[in-house]
């Protein structure tokens, strides 16, 4: 299972993709056309999405994230997003971007206790 | 400010890629330059929302990459160049925009909190410059 | 703190093999400047133990300059380095090797403070020494030329001393600042996954934006799950400062944490009311201790949860 390039792990009943690489335009496109298209596929209780690999997230990336966490919530896949770095949180802040609405953990396993089991 | 200038280079913006491409320049100079994990995260992504404003708003544009140094400190400076639409209302773009430019204003406003110095000039129907400075912290 | 190895610094000024002919070029050294030097190397050798006696008589001798060498082993040791830097004078090369062996003369002095002042003296009677033997054992001609090679050497010698001395010296300066940094914002670990910041004293934007990145690097090496901002200690709460602290607040929630501030006097409630400030986002409290009550709750609900998690995988094992 992949969402574009990047590979999409079952955990249990969830989904975890790990974003490494630069989402922009196209990529991101697909990213969210697969990673939703799998949760439709396999209805997955929960999604988690590890950003511990970007150090840099404009406005773009930011909503995409959020967006896809909104996209799935509707499907009724909780999302969480985990491992936004410290300097990838103040900058968001500062731009006065805001990721309201969206839950976040420091990494995998924490995220997974937020997660439904079954 | 009277800045001298110790390396410079001129970046195309016309695709995606590029911006890209910008984003990697920038994160590789402010390492260089002894930006920290914030600063760099800040120049960084400021260059990659004013490189895609570019994009989106003008289709096409450069982007000028500088470190630059003073009396005291090393930073960089960069500015993007377009011959697009302009910005008619730059004050309420700035302050976090209309609707229909809105994602522009985004990108002005946000950025503009995560540098030093914002300094933009915008004719409509001429272009846009927008130049910033991050300095490394002392 | 670990010390920088020579190689950083080399990168750091940017000592590539284009700079290294650039300076070369600029301070005329040559071919033949280098195969002369190279070709003293005895005579060098026979006085090396003399001319660094002289070197060290001037420095001992001097009040200022003798704290640098506070027993006879500094001075020992410090003298066969000198013997060696003397020799390698007339190694016959200025390569990129020759040059990296030489910054270490400008870190070694930046770590034990010794200024430039001390340093461009002794090399100034490094010359003087230098002088009278060659002009003692060769013919003038020959002399004047090897003295003019070795004036070129020396001084290239002292501009990659002071570069470095100046680039190390930016380094002690930033490292302390960091250091005060850390200082002015002392963060607790109270409890397990737990931290309080106490936050005395005014708070402009500048300190704000400190503040907000040492916590959130703290977060992040304590995986923290809440914490405490006590703001009991600042004297005035307006609204730059409310703004700061939900920022600060929404960031380390997007690293996966909450935020409690306690500390929250009648005259800072009246205040940020009447401002118009809404933080009723974040969780609040008067006191400290109910502030450590609600992390404690926070953090035992999760620590329940992630129990809870672990049995249910372990009975579907």
């Amino acid at each position: 299972m992949a969402a574009g390039s990047i590979p999409i792990l079952r955990v249990g009943a969830n989904l975890l993709v790990t974003v490494q690489t630069d989402l922009h335009d196209a990529v991101a496109e697909v990213f969210q056309q697969d990673l939703l298209a799998t949760i439709e596929k396999t209805g997955a209780a929960g999604l988690l999405i590890d950003v511990s690999g970007l150090d840099v997230v404009d406005s773009y990336v930011a909503r995409v994230l959020a967006d896809t966490g909104r996209m799935a919530k509707l499907m009724g896949t909780e999302t969480v997003i985990v491992g936004i770095r410290p300097e990838v949180a103040a900058t968001l802040v500062r731009m006065g971007y805001s990721m309201a609405g969206v839950r976040t953990a420091l990494n995998v396993d924490e995220g997974l206790t937020m997660l439904p089991r079954k | 400010m009277a800045a001298q200038v110790l390396s410079r280079a001129e970046l195309a913006i016309v695709t995606e890629d590029d911006v890209v491409t910008v984003r990697r320049r920038v994160r590789d100079l402010a390492h260089q330059r002894g930006l920290d994990s914030f600063a760099t995260a800040a120049i960084t992504t400021a260059a990659s929302e004013l490189a895609r404003n570019v994009l989106m708003h003008a289709r096409r544009g450069t982007a000028v990459v500088e470190e630059i140094a003073n009396d005291q400190r090393k930073g960089l400076r960069l500015e993007f160049r377009d011959q697009g639409p302009g910005i008619a209302n730059l004050e309420r773009a700035l302050a976090g925009g209309n609707s229909t430019v809105r994602s522009l204003g985004l990108g002005l406003s946000g950025s503009k909190r995560l540098v030093d110095d914002f300094h933009i000039d915008s004719t409509p129907g001429v272009g846009t410059v927008v130049t910033v400075v991050k300095w490394a912290r002392f | 703190m670990s010390p920088l190895p020579e190689v950083n610094y080399m990168h750091r000024l940017r000592l590539d093999e284009r700079e290294l002919l650039s300076r070369r070029n600029f301070y005329e050294i040559t071919q033949d400047d280098l195969e002369r030097l190279a070709a003293l190397r005895p005579l060098a050798e026979r006085h090396s133990v003399q001319v660094v006696d002289s070197l060290y008589d001037l420095i001992l001798n001097h009040p200022e300059s003798r704290v640098f060498f506070p027993d006879d082993d500094t001075v020992r040791r410090v003298k066969r380095l000198q013997r060696e830097y003397f020799i390698g004078l007339f190694a016959g090369r200025c390569d990129l090797a020759y040059v990296e062996d030489r910054l270490r003369v400008g870190i070694a002095h930046e770590r034990i403070g010794m200024a430039p002042k001390w340093y461009i003296g002794g090399y100034a009677r490094y010359l003087r020494l230098l002088l009278d033997h060659l002009f003692g054992e060769l013919a003038p001609a020959e002399a004047q030329a090897a003295y003019r090679s070795m004036l070129k050497l020396v001084m290239f010698d002292m501009s990659l001393a002071l570069d470095t001395y100046i680039a190390a010296n930016l380094d002690t300066v930033a490292r302390h600042q960091a250091a005060i940094r850390e200082l002015s914002t002392p963060v607790i670990r109270v409890h397990h996954r737990i931290l309080l910041l106490p936050l005395v004293g005014t708070i402009d934007s500048h300190r704000a934006g400190q503040i907000m990145e040492t916590l959130l690097l703290r977060v992040v090496e304590e995986q923290a799950r809440a914490v405490i901002v006590d703001i009991a200690g600042v004297p005035t709460v307006d609204t730059m400062v409310a703004d700061h602290l939900l920022k600060t607040t929404e960031a380390v929630r997007l690293l996966g944490a909450e935020t409690i501030l306690t500390g929250i006097s009648a005259q800072i409630a009246r205040t940020i009311v009447q401002l118009g400030v809404d933080i009723s986002s974040m969780h609040t409290k008067s006191r400290l201790a109910d502030g450590i009550e609600l992390a404690l709750a926070l953090v035992g609900r999760r620590i329940a949860d992630k129990v809870e998690h672990a049995a249910k995988a372990e009975a579907e094992a």
